[in-house]
């Protein structure tokens, strides 16, 4: 079986790798859907008591990133928790990535089909999304981490063209009113736990040590990526609540990708075309990281960490996510209710583990040293 | 092995050598065997091949003397050359090949070698293949000695080395490696020399094919080596602590380690104003662009995105592609071909007729293409814009790379369109991502991210800025101020 030097390293990445790194890991899909979760105004401070509650997991998690046993990667997890339970949580973890793989890929590709291709059929855009995945990731862990620079030069403009829609003539600041919350439902409640999840992203990155930095100056860039998230959801959010007001904006699938499509020059229109399509690097390395992270769990628990990377390896964690998607599609994600059990799913998962495991890596670094 | 004279070998075998030597230059016509008396009537043998030596040097530096000689020993008869012993027959042979003249000293019963290589060569022409208008004219030619003069010249200080070697069964062919020593990462030094040792080839005719050996990544179409021809960008690499190869018989000097943006600026930006400059740097980063994604990006909006055409040029590409029989895969795969066969047409053929190629070229091929239905007016146009966006990329090398990966967001485009053209830009990214130059990455300073590198990436800042070295480049002197070292 020929070998893939997958996992190895030759240099750490730090400083504003992490900057890079925490902000492109929470804008994935949730970003495009999120007014249609918060809808009304006064949900902006959701955005902003997550966003600080986020700042606090992370600093919590840079104390992770600073500690021994973090440096040491899989041996470090083995003398924190012993060998039973790392193979528990990397089963768990192989299960948690699977389904936030099939959601990202799937939760895309639908914004592909509805926006440019309605007549293609999903599984040609499905395959070709995780090919350029496959190819990204081959490269190794490090150079998929690298390539955050690209992804994030590629997509950050982005955010950049939806500023027109503060000063448009139609664009009411009333709409923005409340700002105070008048009343506060399950779906608020939901809203809540949405941003939480879609902030969620950086919690990977616990796992992600050895080829990380762990110089204690990290925690800065941390703390900026997680800012600059903040306030592209802000802005968006805004955008969205002032050129659809919150009466509609519950009614629209993707809010931003329509609100895309209005942005018009004169030598083209239909510039959500290229916006949806430059998206794309976001998600190429979110599920290049995951792909790895993927693999990396299934070596665990399929005990084969002294063995090395291999292709075939690879290639069937990649035609496990293919499949799973492929059939999540078919069965779950075509109907209403299955997508939204889907998101419900993934939404849940995703605020619970992020937090849950700086939580408990944090515990465990502090009692391992107090012993 | 090297062998080292031993002054022992002075025996009787050395007589030996010279019927060894007549078997070796066996029917070669150019090559001489004479026996010279000398003013003391003692005769000397002195073996050489004409067409590799200098006729009127060896009068001068040889018959002459030894005409004159009062029974001196050969050594000291010859003064105005450099006389080397011949320690072995393999020496010898080696030598003769490489222009010396071989002397027999019957008196001390020794070998003597004289080199009087034939100094042929060009003069010292400007640059054919990057022009500049100001800075420097001379360019390097097929010599390599005078190749090495004019680095030093630019560069007089001791600590600029050579090291030679010699690669290439048949070609002998010598390559000189120049660094400066105490500013260069010592890494990039001996991974070079481990690379050039690790040659095994019989013939080296040009610098690219020595490239082609000892580069990180054989299967890209990127090349991993600067080739250029002008010294003074040879000399500002090596004062950046990159090193350059020089290869005898070839004009262009290798550099590495490189980035993939050294590929996109001219040696010339840093001769104008910073502010001009950096735009023209600009200006070549778009053509780069435009040249690669304008013809997918058309074949995209023809194919699947209509509406992001507005209305008023909605019609202008109606009308023009209305009486077409193609696709606009198949009509952009056709016009690229052609242009690529034209190009290649106008480098091959003799410079007069370079100007017939331009009027079937560009009017009978332009115009009749879209007469006969193969293409529209459109396309043509776009066409024309992305084959001079093309000319701007300064690499060679590059541009020609760049076709394939045109005709790759092409086939993309047809079948995905503009997420075919984004996914195809991925690949080429992370594929650029993963490559190395001499182990350095290919993407520096972007990814690896390196801030402090940017004032000499997309903009050219000003040379005053540009205080300390590449940090991608790890180089031992930081600074490039005298007073900061």
């Amino acid at each position: 079986m020929k070998s893939l030097s997958l996992y190895n390293r030759t240099s750490t990445l730090g400083g504003i790798y992490f900057l890079f790194l925490v902000n492109r890991m929470q804008m994935h899909y949730f970003i495009l859907i999120m007014p249609v979760y918060l809808v009304h105004s006064y949900m902006v401070w959701a955005i902003v008591v997550m966003g600080l509650l986020s700042q606090l997991n992370l600093m919590m998690m840079s104390k992770w990133f600073t500690s021994s046993y973090a440096a040491k990667g899989y041996q470090g997890f083995l003398q924190l928790f012993g060998k039973r339970a790392v193979q528990i949580f990397a089963i768990l973890g192989f299960l948690i990535i699977l389904l936030k793989i099939s959601i990202v890929t799937l939760g895309y590709v639908e914004m592909l089909h509805s926006f440019i291709f309605p007549s293609m059929d999903k599984k040609w855009l499905i395959l070709m999304i995780l090919l350029i995945s496959l190819f990204v990731a081959s490269h190794g862990m490090e150079n998929t981490l690298r390539f955050v620079v690209i992804a994030f030069l590629c997509g950050a403009w982005i955010v950049v063209l939806f500023i027109p829609f503060f000063f448009q003539a139609d664009a009411s600041y009333r709409d923005l009113y409340p700002l105070i919350p008048t009343e506060w439902s399950g779906q608020s409640w939901q809203g809540l736990w949405f941003i939480w999840s879609a902030f969620s992203g950086p919690v990977y990155l616990a796992f992600m040590v050895p080829w990380l930095s762990s110089n204690k100056k990290i925690s800065k860039y941390l703390v900026i990526g997680n800012m600059l998230s903040i306030m592209e959801y802000i802005l968006l959010f805004v955008a969205s609540v002032l050129f659809y007001g919150s009466h509609y904006l519950r009614k629209i699938d993707f809010p931003i990708g329509y609100m895309g499509s209005y942005i018009q020059t004169s030598g083209l229109e239909r510039i959500d075309y290229i916006l949806i399509s430059f998206h794309m690097f976001n998600y190429v390395f979110d599920i290049s990281i995951l792909l790895l992270c993927f693999y990396g769990a299934g070596r665990i628990f399929m005990r084969k960490m002294k063995e090395r990377s291999t292709r075939i390896g690879l290639l069937s964690s990649w035609f496990v996510i293919l499949i799973s998607i492929i059939l999540m599609d078919q069965w779950l994600w075509q109907t209403v209710p299955g997508q939204k059990m889907l998101l419900n799913l993934q939404i849940w998962i995703g605020a619970c583990i992020y937090l849950l495991i700086p939580t408990i890596l944090f515990t465990a670094v502090k009692r391992k040293e107090s012993m | 092995m090297v062998e080292k004279y031993d002054p022992q070998m002075k025996n009787h075998q050395m007589s030996a050598w010279l019927d060894e030597l007549k078997q070796k230059l066996n029917h070669m016509d150019d090559a001489e065997i004479v026996e010279h008396r000398m003013g003391t009537s003692a005769s000397v043998y002195l073996v050489y091949i004409k067409t590799l030596i200098d006729p009127e040097r060896l009068n001068e530096t040889i018959i002459q003397p030894l005409d004159r000689s009062a029974g001196d020993s050969l050594s000291s008869c010859i003064t105005n050359a450099k006389v080397s012993d011949v320690i072995s027959i393999d020496d010898a042979e080696q030598k003769i090949m490489q222009g010396f003249v071989l002397l027999n000293d019957s008196v001390n019963d020794q070998w003597l070698g004289v080199q009087l290589e034939n100094p042929l060569g060009r003069a010292v022409e400007p640059s054919q293949t990057e022009t500049v208008i100001y800075g420097a004219k001379d360019s390097f030619s097929e010599q390599i000695d005078k190749n090495i003069t004019m680095l030093r010249r630019r560069l007089p200080i001791s600590t600029l080395k050579t090291e030679s070697f010699t690669i290439g069964s048949l070609s002998k062919t010598k390559v000189v490696l120049l660094y400066i020593d105490g500013l260069i990462n010592p890494e990039f030094v001996s991974l070079a020399r481990k690379k050039i040792n690790s040659v095994d080839f019989d013939q080296f005719l040009d610098s690219s094919q020595l490239a082609a050996f000892i580069e990180d990544h054989n299967h890209t179409v990127f090349p991993q080596f600067l080739q250029t021809d002008r010294p003074d960008a040879c000399a500002y690499a090596l004062g950046e602590g990159k090193l350059t190869l020089l290869v005898s018989n070839s004009p262009f000097a290798l550099i590495a380690p490189i980035t993939f943006f050294h590929l996109i600026q001219s040696p010339e930006d840093y001769f104008l104003r910073w502010p001009v400059a950096s735009f023209l740097r600009l200006i070549r980063y778009g053509s780069f662009v435009v040249s690669l994604t304008m013809i997918p990006f058309y074949v995209a909006l023809t194919t699947f995105h209509y509406q992001m055409v507005p209305l008023p040029l909605l019609y202008v590409l109606l009308e023009s592609r209305s009486k077409l029989p193609f696709t606009p895969f198949a009509e952009g795969f056709f016009m690229i071909i052609t242009l690529e066969i034209i190009k290649e047409a106008s480098l091959r053929m003799p410079t007069k007729t370079s100007q017939t190629l331009g009027v079937i070229g560009g009017i009978v091929i332009g115009q009749a293409a879209v007469e006969a239905g193969f293409a529209s007016k459109v396309l043509i146009v776009l066409m024309g814009i992305s084959a001079i966006a093309f000319f701007l990329v300064p690499n060679y090398q590059v541009t020609k790379s760049m076709v394939l990966l045109q005709i790759l967001l092409l086939i993309l485009a047809s079948f995905l369109g503009l997420p075919g053209i984004v996914i195809g830009l991925i690949g080429i990214l992370a594929h650029l991502h993963a490559l190395t130059s001499l182990g350095q990455p290919y993407l520096a300073p972007i990814a690896p991210f390196y801030g402090k590198d940017w004032n000499d990436l997309f903009i050219r800042g000003p040379l005053i800025w540009m205080k300390t070295r590449p940090k991608y480049l790890k180089p031992l002197r930081k600074w490039r101020q005298e007073m900061k070292k």
